[in-house]
């Protein structure tokens, strides 16, 4: 079903393709869309520390944005998936099979969120209506994670509905995202929360699963947070007020945000409050700004960016890394802004997620969590990259939407993708950050250096055969595979993509996209659309190839000879009216004549060159789609023939004077998603000096490990 | 006997009996290219005529990649292979044990390959039951006095504020544990070195007599292992700084480092003979 309407809307993005290709003038106005302003929420959280509690109250007001009349709302109640090992987060957990085990904390670490009022702003009450239902299906009965509330009279096409909600919830000890540790606490996905009203559809709210996250509609947030005096506070939207309570001992802050989906926050007594500017005019250079603008076709002034307050929330014991922190959140501010278009809010806050909460390397509008440790290495570039990838999703579901239950890689893997870009930009390659007993391993032994994409690649072609990459979340083989198909393998995807396309086109492909959709809940037809679109051809196939299917991809050189062609062949020849035998003596009597004869009266020697090509892969090229092939020849030329790649081989012959020293598939190296570059290419001569130093260096490893085991015997 | 006149008489024991690590790097040498060859094989195989192997890195991150994707069917025989060569390769060193032990033991002249094997042979069943004693006394020690380790800090760990004191708590926990096998293992070579010198033809009872032994001078004799594992770390630490020196890869460079790979296996060799070597001299200082 969802496959048949991407292909149906990949069609209609085909024949807009006649529309100038290069041209993003005509994309539509950054305006807010779907869900905002229609829903608004007021809410007044209390955290007791001591006994981890919150008390809140909560006012929503939404505003039926469709032509459907509709009788209730579906709301989340996220932590009910921390309430007990019944939930479909925990038996998931339970079930999986490659990070698998039980998600479930200790005893008395359980959390838990209770409605308990909810009524009309006029007081009636809804409660008698209000029941949890699991719209997933049967699987997991007992979960509480979607309430359903019926209202009295249904809500009209432009009508509003005004809820007044009273809830207490328990700080689960840490399990997803949420948690506390002592004094810390980080709050996400917290309140009851509305899913999202789809016209003709009805509610999307889905219950909270262990691979997914989280879908809800642009809205404005008033969140007044109350804890103990002395707590550094942390969240979304910006402070605009903050009183004390002497006699309650307590402090409350006001915090506003418009255009945004979610609200999170986090508060600890030890933490220090850092606030930087990101001031555009020293961040990009005139010529980066013009640069961006004549790639993207755009006037100058549309590039440019706007200055934007850096908060940063961060343990006292990585003081050391502020600055890191802070360049890493200025290289994403200013790359996501040229890129994709700027950032739309005054400020953003990034937290080092606090000791044993769990909450680190998670993005919440305005607000995300990095993640480092006390040791670190200048080599591995953590913390920068996952506060590079966690700011990116301001873009790709902050504001670029989508619906993370039902297509991840929309966000995962295009953020993926950004990071990678961003990383390469501003970091160029870093080594792998493996850990020996926590101390950085490359301060003992020199460990490699590598490019995000590479990390992608890998991961991309050992998961193509589990699952596509469209799945939805909950819906994978396991937790590897979602992992590695919705952040790497839709970034290399996407990286593969890039290279075909080109990168003007594809700048203008992802600007427009981002913009288009910016405050809206893009889909995957939406992308495919405007890749179409700006294309100017149908690139469905490449979707249906390389997201929609399990179809590794893998074009090769499976042979090349290159040998002197004869200068007559053995057999009986009818030539001029007369018949002719020659014979092998005879052959070898014209050869040794031709090697005595002087050079100039010499024929010249030629050779043929056959090369087969492979396709071992079952993802196969369409469109105007060619593979190209590169041979090179002894003397130093070259030849580029092409292959469009549908048949399962092809053979190549060229007759030339000069032997062929190599064939090489994919010379440019476009196709990154290819699941193996070692026979992209084939040479005529053996043995290599770095492939014998890899096999004596093998030979060593195993020498050591031998005498490793002889040692203790 | 005193500490460093131990290391340097066994020194100059082994620089005596060059054969024998002539044989020990022999049958490593050979041992290692028979468990190499699958792999090497598959390296030639994918690589050998491939543009790849032009930039192959020593820990290709893409080719690993690939070749896991292409191998992972065989990747459990192969794994399973890997051990089953482990296990082949103690028992042949419990063999070759008493050669070393044997040899190193013997004053009189160098070290025949004829009187190795028959060094091997003579000690063999007993280094095969005190291997089996030492398994043991390697779980008790280790478990039970870990067990306490452990004990100790978790609740210090889970109490903790920050990370630091988790990651000193499990620093200090695997210094504790290495420090504990040095001394395991330096109990078992005096044992072995007790069933030659002192002619002890029951293992629990050379063990006792390494433990007598160690029990009047456990610190002297921990010096002289502790002082011979730091002359393995530096040695360690000369090779990967001169191996990292070794520019792109030319002919040249190619077998400047398989030379200095090997010379690196012929000295971690050496410091295997010199460990026996050294604490043989200590032991025999000091008679049961």
């Amino acid at each position: 079903m969802k496959k048949s309407i991407v292909r149906a809307v990949l069609m209609l993005g085909a024949a807009l393709a006649v529309l100038p290709a290069l041209s993003i003038a005509a994309q539509a106005p950054a305006a807010p869309a779907a869900g905002a302003p229609g829903l608004r929420y007021e809410i007044w959280v209390e955290l007791d520390p001591a006994g981890q509690m919150l008390a809140g109250k909560e006012e929503i007001v939404w505003t039926n944005p469709t032509k459907d009349t509709v009788p209730d709302m579906l709301l989340h109640l996220y932590w009910n998936a921390f309430k007990n090992e019944a939930s479909a987060f925990m038996r998931e957990a339970a079930a999986e099979t490659m990070f698998g085990g039980s998600a479930a904390p200790e005893d008395e670490g359980w959390g838990w969120v209770d409605v308990t009022d909810i009524r009309l702003a006029d007081g009636t009450d809804l409660k008698p209506a209000f029941q949890f239902v699991t719209p997933d299906g049967p699987d997991h009965p007992d979960d509480q994670t979607v309430a359903r509330v019926l209202f009295p009279v249904p809500v009209r096409p432009g009508e509003s509905v005004h809820l007044r909600i009273e809830f207490r919830s328990k700080v689960p000890r840490t399990v997803a995202r949420s948690g506390y540790y002592r004094n810390s606490f980080f709050i996400g996905q917290w309140f009851p929360k509305p899913g999202v009203y789809e016209e003709g559809k009805g509610w999307n709210c889905h219950a909270y699963h262990q691979n997914s996250e989280f879908f809800a509609d642009f809205a404005d947030f008033t969140v007044h947070i109350t804890v103990p005096r002395g707590y550094v506070v942390g969240s979304s939207g910006k402070a605009v007020d903050t009183r004390t309570d002497e006699s309650a001992g307590t402090a409350t802050t006001t915090f506003r945000q418009s255009m945004v989906h979610d609200f999170a926050w986090m508060t600890d007594p030890r933490y220090l409050r850092i606030e930087r500017d990101f001031v555009a005019d020293r961040e990009v250079t005139p010529q980066e700004y013009k640069e961006t603008a004549d790639l993207l076709g755009l006037p100058p002034d549309e590039v440019r960016l706007p200055d934007v307050k850096m908060i940063l929330l961060i343990a006292p014991e990585h003081r050391s890394q502020i600055e890191r922190h802070f360049n890493a959140l200025r290289a994403a501010l200013k790359y996501y802004g040229l890129w994709y278009g700027p950032y739309p809010y005054e400020t953003v806050t990034m937290v080092d997620p606090p000791f044993r909460t769990g909450s680190g390397g998670m993005e919440y509008p305005t607000l995300f969590t990095a993640g480092t440790q006390v040791l670190t290495s200048r080599d591995v570039q953590s913390p920068e990259m996952v506060i590079i990838h966690e700011f990116g999703h301001g873009y790709w579901y902050g504001l670029a939407a989508n619906n993370e239950f039902e297509a991840a890689w929309l966000d995962e893997g295009f953020n993926t993708y950004s990071t990678t870009r961003v990383m390469a930009k501003a970091f160029g390659p870093g080594a792998f950050g493996f850990r020996f007993n926590g101390l950085p391993l490359d301060w003992f032994v020199r460990v490699p250096k590598v490019f995000d994409y590479e990390t992608n690649r890998v991961a991309a072609i050992n998961t193509v055969r589990y699952d596509p990459v469209t799945a939805w979340s909950w819906e994978f083989y396991n937790r590897g595979s979602y992992g590695a198909n919705v952040y790497m393998r839709a970034a290399t995807v996407l990286s593969t993509l890039e290279n075909l396309l080109g990168e003007p086109v594809w700048s203008r492909i992802m600007r427009t996209y981002h913009m288009r959709y910016r405050f809206r809940h893009p889909t995957e037809a939406d992308f495919a659309g405007v890749v179409n679109e700006i294309a100017g051809k149908d690139m469905t196939w490449f979707f249906d190839e390389l997201l929609e299917e399990t179809r590794a991809f893998d074009y090769g050189v499976a042979a090349l000879t290159s040998v002197e062609v004869p200068v007559q062949v053995r057999g009986v020849f009818d030539r001029n009216g007369a018949r002719e035998e020659w014979t092998e003596k005879k052959i070898e009597d014209l050869e040794a004549a031709e090697a005595k004869a002087p050079d100039e009266g010499r024929g010249k020697a030629l050779y043929r060159t056959t090369v087969v090509l492979r396709r071992f892969g079952e993802a196969r090229l369409a469109g105007d789609a060619q593979v190209e092939v590169l041979i090179r020849f002894k003397d130093g030329t070259t030849e580029t023939r092409t292959w469009d790649g549908r048949d399962r081989w092809t053979r190549l012959v060229i007759v030339s004077p000069v032997e062929a020293e190599s064939a090489q598939v994919d010379p440019r190296g476009i196709w990154l998603i290819d699941e193996n570059l070692a026979n992209n290419s084939r040479s005529a001569d053996g043995l290599r000096r770095n492939v014998v130093k890899l096999m004596t260096q093998l030979l060593f490893t195993v020498q050591n490990i031998l005498h490793f085991f002889g040692s203790w015997s | 006997m005193g500490v460093f006149k131990a290391i340097f008489s066994g020194m100059g024991t082994t620089f005596r009996k060059p054969r024998l690590l002539i044989i020990l790097y022999a049958v490593n040498l050979v041992f290692a290219g028979l468990v190499a060859l699958p792999f090497l094989f598959i390296v030639q195989g994918e690589l050998g005529h491939s543009l790849y192997g032009l930039n192959v890195q020593p820990v290709d991150l893409n080719w690993i990649g690939e070749a896991v994707l292409k191998y992972q069917a065989a990747l459990p025989g192969l794994a399973a292979g890997l051990v089953a060569a482990g296990v082949v390769y103690t028992v042949l060193h419990i063999f070759l044990n008493g050669g070393i032990v044997g040899r190193l033991l013997d004053k009189e002249g160098p070290a025949s390959l004829a009187g190795f094997v028959a060094d091997c042979g003579r000690y063999f069943g007993r280094y095969v039951r005190l291997f089996l004693v030492s398994l043991v006394f390697l779980v008790l020690t280790l478990g039970v006095f870990m067990s306490l380790v452990s004990a100790l800090f978790k609740p210090l760990s889970k109490a903790a504020i920050t990370e630091w004191l988790p990651l000193i708590l499990s620093n200090l926990h695997l210094l504790i544990a290495l420090l504990l096998l040095s001394v395991v293992h330096m109990t078992v070579d005096y044992a072995r070195i007790a069933v030659a010198v002192d002619g002890e033809r029951k293992v629990l009872k050379a063990l006792r007599h390494a433990l007598t032994f160690l029990k009047t001078r456990f610190f002297r004799a921990w010096a002289v292992y502790l002082l011979i594992v730091v002359l393995t770390v530096a040695g360690t630490i000369v090779f990967y700084v001169l191996f990292g020196r070794l520019g792109a890869p030319s002919v040249a460079q190619v077998a400047a480092g398989l030379a200095c790979m090997q010379i690196y296996i012929v000295f971690r060799i050496w410091v295997r003979t010199l460990f026996v070597a050294a604490q043989a001299e200590f032991y025999k200082a000091h008679p049961y």
